[in-house]
């Protein structure tokens, strides 16, 4: 049979109990705060917090500049976090990130007040090697008429090699011709084949336009029935 | 009842014994309460009076110190696990509701072909080009990797992420120009309940 040994309070023994209580709470309160700060970076991870202060002082400062213009930040926190994943160094991810505010910019110059998602696309455009001045003409738009697939045919084709005068003249023409999406989206994918198979890029481009069927454009600089310009302001 | 009918007699003593006034003692009242003084108090076990008994406790300035800190300590986690800064109390709620759901216009597949590949990710603005949040999930023969992913509509640009460090994009997608990083990306345009 056990027996325990009762220890008067206030003895030595009394007292080594007391410091384990001591010890005991404050493993329990050490525990407590590691596993919440844990956790609140678990659920809420800040990836650009990866970068080191400078650069992500930097990254925030460009992502407020870009807000004050009414611009999409979120463009801008995507390149970096891309970089990031990329394991680029903190001068390459700055530069990226001054290079997709300022195409915004002149986006939004260029194209006046359209939808967040057009001016991404008219910056990754202006980024694949189009001028401002070849976006101009898209400023004039049909009412509820959306660019963002002619933005992306068109940097597409940019990248793919077609010269950036020749998917300039023919994305234009199309949507002068009242090309839809669906229309966009066939030219993408036989001059893409066409490439794939060996043709020139600019060549297959002229081709397949040739091929695509279209309405006659309207008179130089006449908005057609039912366009409207955007001239909001900033 | 009549009154020509003739009752049992048990009955009818019941009923004389029912409808006899009670007399009662005057004194009865005090002799119980009596009673009940004289009657010892129950008396307490041993371990009631061990736990009542009145002690001293002796503890070192820090000793004491420090198990004030640790009780107070264990009263701050207690009360930010179990209310809100709002002073609301928290409810623990099942882990999907409490993540924010992404807001999604349609639900996107995204195909590879990489047969010699051991993982492959995807990666985009919509996970924060993260290669661990998406991992593709290689078809039972032949080397097509596949995820299906909620998307709110609009552009998405992504790229897929070969054995974690080969990016590669989408050729069957439109791409997008070099962020400046060295490779071209995908591009993909959600509509509501379509996509590209």
């Amino acid at each position: 049979m056990m027996r325990f040994r009762r220890t008067p309070f206030g003895a030595p023994g009394s007292r080594r109990v007391s410091v384990r209580a001591v010890r005991a709470a404050v493993l329990v309160f050490g525990a407590s705060v590691t596993l919440r700060t844990l956790r609140a970076q678990e659920t809420e991870p800040d990836r650009l917090a990866r970068l080191d202060a400078n650069t992500r002082f930097t990254i925030h400062v460009l992502m407020d500049s870009a807000e004050m213009a009414g611009l999409p930040s979120s463009a801008l926190r995507s390149i970096a976090l891309q970089g990031i994943s990329l394991k680029a160094d903190s001068k390459t991810i700055v530069a990226a990130v001054r290079q997709e505010l300022a195409n915004l910019r002149t986006a939004r110059t260029t194209l006046g007040p359209v939808e967040p998602e057009e001016l991404t696309a008219a910056a990754a455009l202006l980024h694949a090697g189009a001028k401002p001045g070849q976006l101009e003409k898209f400023r004039v738009r049909q009412r509820g008429r959306s660019d963002l697939q002619a933005f992306t045919i068109w940097a597409d084709l940019i990248t793919r090699g077609v010269p950036s005068e020749d998917a300039s003249s023919a994305i234009t023409k199309l949507w002068d011709d009242g090309a839809d999406d669906a229309t966009f989206l066939s030219l993408w994918n036989n001059v893409q084949s066409d490439i794939l198979r060996g043709l020139n890029p600019g060549a297959a481009l002229q081709a397949r336009v040739r091929e695509t069927p279209g309405r006659p454009p309207t008179a130089k600089g006449q908005p057609p029935e039912g366009q409207q310009e955007n001239t909001r302001s900033e | 009842m009549t009154d020509s009918e003739q009752l049992h007699p048990y009955v009818e003593w019941i009923i004389r014994e029912a409808r006899r006034p009670v007399v009662t003692d005057p004194d009865a009242r005090d002799r119980v309460i009596e009673a009940i003084r004289v009657e010892p108090l129950p008396r307490r076990t041993a371990v009631v009076r061990r736990i009542f008994a009145p002690r001293v406790f002796r503890l070192s300035p820090v000793t004491g110190a420090l198990l004030a800190a640790g009780l107070v300590g264990i009263g701050v986690i207690a009360g930010a696990v179990s209310f809100n800064r709002d002073g609301r109390v928290a409810v623990e709620q099942p882990s999907v509701a409490a993540k924010p759901l992404p807001v999604s216009d349609t639900i996107v597949k995204f195909v590879f072909f990489a047969p010699r590949a051991q993982q492959v990710s995807l990666v985009g603005d919509f996970n924060d080009w993260d290669i661990a949040k998406t991992p593709m999930n290689r078809s039972a023969r032949g080397g097509l990797w596949s995820v299906t992913v909620p998307l709110s509509a609009g552009r998405h640009v992504y790229a897929f992420v070969v054995d974690g460090s080969s990016w590669s994009a989408d050729p069957s997608a439109p791409f997008a120009p070099d962020d400046g990083f060295g490779h071209a990306n995908s591009v993909k345009l959600v509509g509501r309940g379509s996509s590209l």
